[in-house]
């Protein structure tokens, strides 16, 4: 164990977590091969309702969270309780992570059909308050469009065949307008 | 307990089929499989299972085959309808709507200090129209069995809405036609021939609390004026029994069942509680650890006990109840009960905190008396310390977006055991359940963390405890399971579609008249 600071704890293993204290925070710099970014989130939300969480990169390959206790800790027991709690609940997000992945479609089927059988089918009003002028695809990054339109560039001009037709089609429509004027 | 040895077992892939398992003796292994089937093995039985090395024509590879362990001969088909018998729920909606009539209570308890109000506090009274609204929207449910259950504070407070939501639920239902009960549970104090005949008359299912020998219960359930809230509820217990008997019930199944807390002081008085039921004519306990829910930090301190001191107290109050079944007493535990249900019938009796996943939602609501609709009761009582996480909108909501919420949503992922650490793993998978608003209050999130979770520990404990004796294979005690585990519906609580109750109470009573 690391300890940059005041505060240590010697029953932490080093090789897991790095730990520097102060009097209210604790920050722990994990290994982001062993714990997934999301595992990460799941586990530091748990604690924003007792500690200010923040977590950044220090170098590549890890994450650090540390935890700033909202109210004075007194005791360096309290602090070895939210590194103990913080690691049991990153372990738990972590495999929580692998296992919803291995079970996902059993657990997105069960979900399924648990919400439909309590929605049941929409009645004709729901139908008549459903918005259909919503746009079909919500497409922020643009993957949907071409090429052309993403990157603005001009489309392909028509082959001289194409365009020598077109013109042809434009001349009555040019005397058209020119008679109704 | 001795651990056995894996590394001298040697487990590895052979004819067995998926399994998972759990030691709860010596000499004792429980396999489970994906649909519930269980096997309890000697160590020795294990180890060729663990194996793969059963040899066929022995013994144990016939009992792994009839319980479908083995790989070659899975019976995909048999495996796929008990696991759709035992999620039969999945698809039902809502089916316990928990009204909660008014905060006010004219108890005070000491395990209930945020979810309840003082006598004078008629602002936490429902209103009629709110009371309307909450029943249109419990008759809103996709489920075609309807149970609207008066809570509180104490619900006998604003008698006057429990009246008018079960009249004006009763005249929409004849056109919306479910099927129908209306349940209370009330410390009885306020209860009165009148409001009694009522309630027969509506066929109101009733149901109290009873903390223990008058002792307990008067120290943790305070009653103004009498100071006996153990009294006031036993006499009126010893009534409504008699009524029931007046009106031609039959009292071995219509009888008014109590609801234990089990706090610190009653750890102790395990035998004194079992007979304060049998006394009062109970025919079921159900022993439930005191909850997170509603009561001061302070108060916590008092109340909460480590988890194994409950499986300590549970075991004992088991095990006698077994012996006075064994001399002709019928009185159950619920808990058992529902586990046993599982384990014994392949069936779900659909407890809607012991299942998978949890009934939050999408197996029943709660509505506050300020209009308010909740996940659950727990969420509920949650919102009463100014979290409002469980909250769903209020009775002015569509009932579609209630129960499309996003936070039902989250607790259907979060109380499915095959997302759960843990829970993946344990032999008692196809039978357990994990609670999301209990997780959440606990340990910070709803999934939760189950091996220091308090829930997952009462679970555990009672399906070692029941799986013990399983493979103790008693014949007296397996009868006493069979009985426990046999349902019998109360039919009469239950109002059919098309019929009042009037009506039905004059049908029941021409065959006696005649």
């Amino acid at each position: 164990m690391s300890s940059e600071n005041q505060t240590s704890f010697t029953d932490i293993p080093e090789a897991i977590a790095s730990v520097s204290g102060t009097d209210r925070s604790v920050s722990m710099t994990v290994d982001s091969e062993l714990y997934p970014l999301q595992a990460v989130y799941g586990a530091s939300y748990i604690f924003i309702d007792r500690c200010y969480v923040f977590i950044d990169r220090p170098a590549a390959g890890s994450y650090r969270i540390t935890l700033s206790a909202k109210e004075s800790v007194e005791e360096v027991e309290a602090l070895r309780r939210i590194v103990g709690e913080f690691a049991n609940e990153l372990l738990s997000c972590t495999w929580r992570h692998q296992v919803t992945q291995d079970n996902r479609v059993a657990i997105e089927t069960v979900t399924v059909q648990a919400i439909a059988g309590a929605m049941g089918e929409p009645s004709l009003d729901d139908l008549a308050d459903f918005d259909f002028t919503d746009e079909a695809l919500d497409d922020p990054l643009g993957i949907a469009q071409s090429w052309e339109e993403k990157h603005g560039r001009p489309s392909p001009g028509p082959s001289p065949e194409a365009k020598a037709e077109a013109d042809a089609d434009a001349e009555p429509k040019a005397d058209t307008e020119e008679a109704s004027a | 307990m001795k651990p056995i040895n894996l590394a001298e077992i040697k487990p590895r892939p052979g004819t067995q089929a998926f399994f998972r398992w759990r030691q709860i003796g010596d000499d004792a292994i429980l396999i489970t499989n994906l649909e519930g089937n269980w096997l309890i093995l000697t160590v020795e039985e294990f180890t060729q299972f663990a194996r793969g090395e059963s040899t066929p024509d022995s013994p144990l590879h016939e009992r792994l085959l009839d319980k479908n362990f083995l790989r070659s001969n899975y019976d995909v088909q048999a495996a796929s309808e008990r696991v759709k018998a035992r999620k039969y729920f999945v698809h039902g909606g809502p089916l316990l709507h928990v009204m909660v009539v008014t905060l006010r209570c004219n108890e005070t308890c000491v395990y209930c200090h945020a979810s309840r109000a003082n006598m004078d506090q008629v602002d936490t009274d429902m209103s009629i129209e709110t009371a309307r609204k909450a029943v249109d929207l419990a008759l809103s449910s996709t489920n075609g069995f309807i149970t609207i259950e008066f809570q509180g504070g104490e619900p006998l407070v604003n008698f006057p809405v429990v009246k008018e939501i079960i009249e004006y639920a009763t005249e929409r239902n004849k056109e919306i036609q479910k099927r129908l009960e209306f349940t209370m549970v009330s410390n009885f104090a306020l209860l009165t021939e009148e409001k009694l005949a009522y309630l027969l008359a509506n066929k109101v299912q009733l149901c109290t609390s009873i903390d223990g020998p008058e002792e307990l219960h008067n120290a943790q359930r305070k009653l103004p004026v009498s100071h006996n809230a153990f009294q006031a509820a036993a006499g009126w217990i010893k009534r409504v029994n008699e009524a029931y008997i007046e009106i031609g019930l039959d009292p071995t199944l219509y009888h008014v069942e109590a609801l234990l807390t089990t706090t610190k002081a009653t750890l102790g008085k395990w035998k004194e509680v079992v007979d304060t039921y049998v006394g009062l004519g109970c025919k079921t306990i159900f022993l439930r650890p005191v909850d997170p829910f509603g009561f001061a930090e302070r108060a916590r301190l008092r109340l909460e006990y480590p988890r194994g001191e409950y499986l300590e107290f549970y075991r004992k109050s088991v095990d006698y109840m077994i012996e006075l079944n064994k001399q002709g007493v019928e009185i159950l535990e619920r808990y058992a009960a529902i586990f046993l249900t599982k384990m014994l019938r392949g069936e779900d009796p659909n407890f809607l905190d012991n299942r998978n996943p949890a009934g939050a939602g999408i197996g029943q609501l709660a509505y506050s008396y300020d209009g308010k609709v909740y996940s659950c009761d727990e969420g509920r009582m949650l919102a009463a310390t100014q979290d409002q996480t469980f909250c769903l909108g209020d009775v002015d909501t569509p009932y579609r977006k209630i129960v499309g919420h996003e936070t039902i949503r989250a607790m259907v992922i979060a109380t499915n055991l095959d997302q759960q650490p843990d829970c993946v793993n344990c032999a008692y998978n196809p039978y357990c359940g994990t609670n999301a608003a209990y997780n959440y209050k606990a340990q910070g999130s709803v999934f939760g963390r189950m091996r220091d979770n308090n829930v997952c520990a009462v679970h555990k404990g009672i399906q070692d405890y029941l799986f013990e004796k399983l493979a103790e294979n008693d014949p007296e005690v397996m009868a006493i399971f069979e009985r426990w585990t046999t349902i019998r519906p109360r039919e009469h609580f239950v109002q059919e579609p098309g019929r009042t109750p009037e009506l039905e109470s004059d049908l029941e009573a021409a065959p006696s008249e005649a």
